[in-house]
């Protein structure tokens, strides 16, 4: 009786089986993309908006009728490990994706440290890895498998300080704080070299830990070297709007900038008036005339599952997403290394309109991200735009 | 020497935080012997009600002032009746463990800190200021909440201080960190004191949280940096010891202040571990700690 049954059994598997084998090639497969962000601790924000944004935009594609490569039908499905924003996680993190799941696309990674750690085993295993990590120490043509995906100081620091010196032409000093980490690291050295050629002399440059409590002190000693611009490069918005609040109760007043502000919200809510007239290159506007229903709806689901604004880093993750798309199907290939080769020559529209990878005269290879730089200002307590400048290599292919 | 001034003042600020911080952590030290790595957590659950209900109340037509006061109150009472709760289910069966207290505690940082991710989100929420302006002592330039707030966390500390000096609950409590078991003979009820002395400790958190409130922002993950200040001016002063607490959390505020100023701070947190070392060799007891 129950060997009557067992055969059956088996009978109906073979059936199944056979039957799987011979379904149509158009049946939809799904394409992991790994994501190694910060999901617990100070940063956890901008990894669960990063994830959300990644769900979204696999979402649009699904609905769009998903990715066509060679007659089949691929659909894009996010996986999210937490890297604690440390190397020691990242490496864990890398370790999870890559070997135990398998993946062979990042979708995205936060975090220089982290983003590093993982880097030293996709490019090993041959995985295509799309990062917000603003190191340069990442790109290059040794590193031909990572892409970055959003501006980072090198794109952004330039223009910026140049038209804060073109309104503010008298000043002539500037006072550097950022995180004591690589990101805070490397957007020093940029910062020091941009502020050097439109002849700022860099009194000071500090560092802090992430995790500090109290700046008290640093204000004060910012204060104290009377410089015209405090400059506070790579520090996340709330600790920026607790230095300017210090820095406003010692009576210091000048010109206020975060190079790499990403969240104008931080700022306020911890600055107060103290935010007001903070210069920031990284961060979005969602009101006003230029912000299409496109781009407002997606803050708005964001704002809802985040309970903030989305940021910049964040979009990278919505505009990762999208660039592989467009690169797969450039490539017709969903195999890592033939959509790297194809990454370069792609357009797609990102979430700041059309977009394409360049960066070959900084970075020695085509790596990183062409989108706008939004020059943005603290006014009255709301973010605007104050100047919207295109990169010149997308401005040359149009 | 106007620096100088504004340093020393803007050390007791920052210090006065510390001092309710670490008095929590040293009296459960000194009386069940254990060290409470979720005692952090306490401090945040007061500080994030306060942060998410002033607007509720200020919304609801009370004034800035009431509001927080509400909302204080609130949160104090919350970390206290889940500091309760967690010493029943908890605590209770780890006194004088430091290997079992040392994990739970661990555990619990972890499931705490994911549930105020969860419930209250990771946006860094802040608490409209309580009174405005800037106030100018002697040259030197503070708020006046901070001023204000200062002076409450020196006044909450001369009063713990005094009911641990001169009251009977005090007294009883310091026996019994001498030594429980003399205590004990002496009739006093260890396990009572136990479990005052753990609410008390929580209160102490609570308070320093919502007095924290409105001068930083507040996420949740906060009570974790405080946590490492704290035990660092406990071990600093000797645990177990309540001068020792007050002492180590000043010590390390200067050098937050000074080295903050002279350097930057992220010499001054480097300084702070180097004395910690530096004490430990010198005094594995700490300044005055018991053996």
């Amino acid at each position: 009786m129950f060997k009557k049954r067992r055969i059956y059994k088996l009978c109906a598997s073979a059936a199944l089986v056979a039957c799987a084998g011979a379904m149509p090639a158009t049946a939809q497969e799904i394409i992991k993309l790994g994501l190694s962000i910060p999901l617990s601790g100070a940063a956890a924000n901008w990894g669960k908006g990063s994830e959300w944004l990644c769900n979204e935009a696999a979402r649009e594609i699904a609905q769009e009728g998903g990715i066509k490569v060679k007659g089949k039908v691929y659909n894009y499905s996010c996986v999210a490990y937490d890297n604690k924003y440390n190397a020691a996680e990242g490496t864990r993190v890398a370790q999870a994706l890559l070997n135990r799941d398998g993946i062979k696309f990042i979708g995205g990674s936060l975090g220089t440290a982290p983003v590093k750690a993982l880097q030293s085993l996709s490019e090993r295993e041959g995985v295509l890895h799309m990062t917000t990590a603003w190191g340069s120490s990442i790109k290059g043509p040794k590193f031909p498998l990572t892409f970055t995906i959003m501006n980072t100081p090198n794109e952004i620091t330039v223009p910026l300080i140049g038209y804060i010196k073109e309104v503010n032409p008298g000043i002539r000093t500037v006072a550097l704080l950022n995180p004591n980490d690589a990101s805070g690291q490397e957007t020093e050295v940029v910062a020091r070299k941009a502020w050097a050629a439109v002849g700022v002399n860099v009194l000071s440059s500090d560092w802090y830990d992430r995790g500090t409590t109290e700046f008290q002190p640093i204000a004060s000693k910012i204060a104290a070297t009377k410089a015209d611009v405090v400059d506070l490069g790579g520090t996340p918005p709330s600790d920026s709007g607790l230095v300017f609040k210090e820095l406003q109760a010692i009576g210091w007043k000048g010109v206020k900038v975060v190079e790499v502000g990403t969240g104008a919200e931080g700022v306020i809510a911890a600055g107060g008036n103290a935010a007001d007239g903070v210069y920031m290159g990284a961060a979005v506007v969602f009101e006003g005339a230029q912000v299409t229903d496109k781009q407002r709806k997606l803050n708005e689901g964001g704002k809802a599952a985040i309970g903030e604004s989305l940021n910049a880093v964040q979009l990278g993750f919505y505009d990762s997403v999208k660039a592989l798309k467009a690169a797969m199907e450039l490539a017709q290939s969903v195999e890592p290394k033939a959509v790297a080769a194809a990454l370069p020559n792609v357009k797609f529209n990102s979430f700041y309109g059309p977009s394409g990878f360049g960066g070959k005269d900084t970075y020695g290879s085509v790596q990183q991200i062409l989108v706008p730089v939004i020059v943005t200002q603290i006014k009255s307590g709301k973010l605007t735009e104050v100047r919207r400048i295109e990169s010149a290599e997308m401005k040359a292919r149009k | 020497m106007q620096t100088a001034l504004q340093l020393i003042v803007t050390a007791l600020q920052i210090g006065s935080i510390y001092i309710l911080f670490s008095l929590g952590l040293t009296l459960i030290f000194g009386v069940m012997k254990i060290v409470n790595f979720a005692h952090g957590q306490f401090f945040t659950l007061s500080a994030l009600l306060v942060a998410a209900l002033v607007p509720w109340f200020a919304a609801h037509g009370y004034g800035v002032t009431l509001a927080y006061l509400f909302a204080a109150g609130i949160g104090v009472v919350t970390s206290v009746l889940l500091g309760m709760l967690i010493y029943q289910f908890g605590f209770r069966f780890f006194q004088r463990d430091l290997a079992g207290s040392f994990i739970l505690s661990t555990g619990l940082v972890l499931l705490l800190e994911g549930a105020f991710l969860h419930y209250f989100g990771g946006a860094v929420r802040t608490v409209p200021p309580l009174v405005s302006g800037n106030v100018n002592i002697f040259g030197v330039n503070l708020t006046s909440q901070r001023l204000l707030l200062g002076l409450v966390a020196i006044m909450a500390t001369g009063a713990m201080y005094w009911v641990l000096s001169a009251t009977r609950f005090g007294k009883a409590m310091r026996a019994v960190s001498i030594d429980h078991e003399a205590a004990m003979l002496q009739g006093i009820p260890y396990k009572r004191l136990a479990f005052q002395g753990f609410a008390v400790a929580t209160f102490l958190g609570a308070v320093a949280g919502a007095l924290l409130a409105p001068i930083s922002v507040i996420t949740p993950v906060l009570g974790s940096d405080y946590l490492v200040k704290g035990f660092i001016a406990v071990i600093i002063g000797g645990l177990g010891s309540v001068p020792g607490a007050i002492i180590g959390s000043l010590f390390i505020a200067m050098i937050e202040s000074i080295g903050g100023f002279y350097f930057d701070p992220s010499v001054a947190n480097l300084a702070i571990f180097v004395l910690v070392m530096v004490v430990l060799l010198v005094k594995p007891n700490g300044l005055l700690g018991s053996r």
